[in-house]
């Protein structure tokens, strides 16, 4: 499952998430763009499904644990978040790999994947989400959306629930534009670096 | 103390830190955490002030949504009764300083190693080999897309496509910019995948230099923080 094109493959998406998560966590934007590289991974890597959850999650993990060190020492906890886009970048996201490479691009098919498949991935990462937010952050992560789970909360709703509805709120526009961005970088890729990281064909002999 | 043993300090006072109940229990484990990071020898400061700059803003937040905004505790919002500013305050301290301690923690085990570089640190781990193979890959690759964006961004200021400041131009073509990056670090890891690494044996040297690096698991002196650190969760669950 781990040949070494994929150890690279899965090395260059958790650089890509480190990266681009970190520059986005810097200059503070609203968003947070830090699971680029592992749905890019999981695309790479399919129709191999489960070496593709696997490749996915070693990237974003590495990546979590990386930022976790060096920018933010919280992340690490996100760890069951990377798990569940994973999981639904190698099971579904995946799915759309011919559609983001067709040429010309289909524009209607293209759009309505990428938003379909970013709605899924931001419900599903929400959800996982949650539980830590609210353990570990009581509510409150410093980010634009604890301003929506303070509008939850003084309408009487429940800790967990206030952080589930917030969550629901942003997290779908974040993935999609996660989902959006790793198509478009899919789409660039060469087919030369694809066709490595699929398994060894048993020789005839 | 070796590297594996600070990981283990940290990560027993991080879960000690998650159980703890009250601001009590949780200096307790701050103080230890402080006796952790002073052992290191080295300035302290820096790590404190790392530790602060990354809770301050989270401190600014919860104030502003649990005292100003919501003003009970969750507990309060629970129980649906009308709650108070001061339990909020006391919820708010509690959170605070259980995230302080992960931060510092975090810096603190950084201070035993500060002159190490990466290699040897990740090579002193008790991991997987395949697992400190892909931390070195990625470290490395991290670099090279740093220098990629770099390099792509020059070419295309010189094109006349982005500018060096904020414009409109840098919007419209930022996707170019990306699409650049990612190319180039797909040619440079092609190139050293397929080329460079076979002739140089670099995946066969790395594999025997994080080998040679390996060090005991723990130490006696590993044990006994280890044993500082269970102690002082204990101490913070009553």
């Amino acid at each position: 499952m781990l040949t070494t094109p994929r150890l690279v493959a899965i090395a260059l998406c958790a650089a890509l998430n480190f990266a681009i998560g970190n520059i986005v966590y810097l200059i503070k934007l609203p968003i947070y763009l830090d699971s680029i590289g592992t749905i890019l991974c999981a695309l790479l890597i399919f129709p191999n499904r489960l070496a593709a959850i696997a490749c996915a999650f070693i990237a974003g993990f590495i990546s979590t644990i990386l930022t976790g060190l060096i920018l933010n020492p919280f992340l690490p906890w996100f760890s069951l978040t990377v798990l569940s886009i994973a999981i639904v970048s190698a099971l579904l996201t995946g799915l759309a790999t011919a559609t983001f490479r067709t040429r010309p691009l289909p524009v209607v098919p293209f759009v309505t994947k990428v938003v379909l498949y970013g709605l899924i991935t931001g419900i599903v990462s929400a959800l996982a989400s949650a539980p830590v937010v609210v353990y570990l952050f009581g509510g409150v992560t410093g980010s634009g959306s604890s301003f929506v789970v303070a509008l939850f909360l003084k309408t009487g709703q429940q800790l967990l629930d206030s952080v589930v509805l917030a969550g629901l709120a942003t997290d779908p526009i974040d993935k999609t534009l996660e989902v959006l961005l790793a198509a478009l970088l899919y789409r660039a890729t060469p087919r030369e670096f694809i066709a490595m990281l699929a398994p060894a064909q048993p020789s005839a002999a | 103390m070796t590297p594996n043993g600070a990981v283990a300090f940290a990560l027993l006072v991080i879960v000690s830190a998650l159980l703890a109940r009250d601001p009590v229990g949780l200096l307790v484990i701050l103080t230890a955490t402080s006796c952790f990071a002073l052992a290191s020898r080295r300035p302290v400061w820096s790590a404190l002030v790392w530790s602060c700059g990354i809770v301050l803003p989270l401190v600014l937040f919860m104030t502003l949504v649990w005292i100003i905004i919501v003003g009970r505790a969750p507990h309060e919002i629970a129980a649906n009764v009308e709650g108070s500013r001061s339990a909020a305050s006391f919820y708010v301290t509690i959170i605070c300083l259980r995230l302080f301690i992960i931060a510092f923690t975090v810096q603190a085990t950084f201070l035993h190693f500060a002159g190490w570089t990466p290699l040897r640190f990740i090579g002193a781990l008790a991991l997987p080999r395949v697992a400190k193979k892909l931390l070195v890959l990625t470290l490395s690759l991290i670099d090279t897309i740093l220098q990629a964006v770099d390099r792509a961004r020059t070419a295309l200021i010189g094109a006349g496509l982005i500018t060096r400041q904020r414009s409109w131009r840098n919007l419209r073509h930022g996707w170019i910019l990306v699409q650049t990056v990612w190319l180039t670090v797909i040619t440079i890891v092609l190139g050293r995948t397929r080329d460079k690494w076979p002739v140089e044996d670099t995946l066969a040297r790395l594999e025997g230099s994080l080998a040679a690096r390996a060090t005991a698991r723990l130490s006696a002196t590993d044990f006994g923080w280890m044993a500082l650190a269970i102690a002082t969760g204990v101490a913070g669950l009553r």
